[in-house]
């Protein structure tokens, strides 16, 4: 499941980044579509956290 | 009002509204003191602020315009008041809350401590809002910010309330105040239940506290519990939903109605701060009746006032 996280983590970033630059749907730039995913990879990349730590116990 | 009547004649002659009687952003002082009045109450108590922010003007026949940069520009400084005063009032919550969530992602564990899980609750809880409020929130504007269905929804909110309290004395029809569960010993699927459920505000009419509370007694917590996990997870969506907005404070029309809205701000947070201190002492044995009550009635009335036309 780790990998999982990083990679949900990396999408959400993206998926923000498009948001942002406008990139994403033709209606333009959505800054708090984009927030919402960066808040979501911030999850998943405390989601990884706790399965690394789980893994180094 | 007056500057309206007196270009009546100018509108009667020929057919075009005058200038003066279009909608404007501007809300006189007075009217700005009372929307914060209701912002504060209404934000917390279950009664739907939006809903009331759209029936009052309308129902007064107030000629503000609630889509212009000056108005949305108010709105927002109420909605920082109101959160600020959330925060002020759960201060002591809110650090230890903090703590126990930064310290849980430094261990990378979880563990049974109290304020660790009301903070994951919280996170779990503010998850359905925030996806599908940033979603949905304009379109559902859209569709229903107009005062017919708005009265729908306040009239379904108390539906809603008196059913969440009738099925909870169906399910425990003699349980004591001890045998609930506390706010901590939910589990995460709860605290998304609850998300779910405060998600129905979207719709204008329905009450966040509201639909947060119901959610948390059919989840057996206690009245007071319930407000409280509601207000708390009220708060970042309250503050996030105003900082989002926060631009529109230096948009180019902004600026007219800058006293009005520092002041409303003030007041809006004092109310909301009264609204929290009362709420929280009045669910220790108190129940959600009286408000289900109120939105039925208010629903109903402003229903049949909009739907007959005798207030167009």
């Amino acid at each position: 499941m780790k990998p999982l996280a990083l990679i949900l983590a990396a999408v959400f970033v993206i998926i923000a980044i498009l948001y942002w630059t406008g990139h994403f749907i033709p209606a333009g730039v959505h800054l708090k579509h984009g927030i919402v995913s960066i808040i979501l990879a911030l999850l998943c990349l405390v989601w990884y956290r706790f399965q690394s730590a789980e893994t180094t116990r | 009002m007056r500057a309206c009547l007196t270009h009546l004649a100018d509108f009667r002659a020929s057919g075009k509204p005058s200038p003066a009687c279009e909608p404007t952003g501007v809300v006189t002082f007075v009217q700005a003191m009372l929307l914060a009045v209701l912002q504060g109450v209404s934000e917390l108590f279950p009664v739907s602020s939006l809903g009331h922010t759209v029936l009052l003007p309308a129902l007064l026949r107030w000629n503000v315009d609630e889509g212009s940069e000056s108005f949305l520009a108010f709105v927002v400084v109420l909605h920082l008041g109101t959160a600020l005063a959330l925060i002020v009032f759960y201060r002591n919550d809110w650090i230890a809350i903090i703590r126990a969530f930064i310290a849980s992602i430094v261990r990378g564990r979880f563990t049974d401590d109290r304020d660790e899980r009301t903070a994951w609750l919280l996170v779990a809880g503010t998850i359905p809002v925030g996806i599908l409020g940033v979603l949905l929130e304009s379109s559902v504007k859209k569709l229903f910010a107009s005062p017919i269905p708005v009265s729908l929804f306040l009239f379904a909110n108390g539906f809603i309330m008196l059913l969440g309290e009738w099925l909870r004395r169906r399910q425990h029809p003699e349980k004591s105040t001890k045998q609930y569960r506390r706010l901590d010993q939910l589990t995460p699927r709860d605290g998304v239940f609850v998300g779910f459920a405060q998600s129905l505000a979207l719709l204008p009419g329905i009450s966040r506290s509201g639909s947060a509370i119901v959610a948390g007694l059919l989840r057996d917590l206690h009245h007071e519990d319930a407000a409280r996990y509601s207000f708390l997870l009220a708060t970042p969506v309250i503050l996030a939903a105003s900082l989002l907005e926060f631009p529109k404070l230096f948009a180019p029309d902004a600026h007219v109605v800058l006293i009005q809205a520092v002041v409303g701000g003030v007041l809006a947070g004092v109310t909301a701060y009264a609204s929290v201190a009362f709420l929280t002492r009045y669910f220790r044995h108190n129940d959600l009746s009286p408000f289900a009550w109120y939105c039925i009635a208010a629903g109903a009335v402003s229903f049949i006032l909009f739907a007959t036309k005798a207030i167009a």
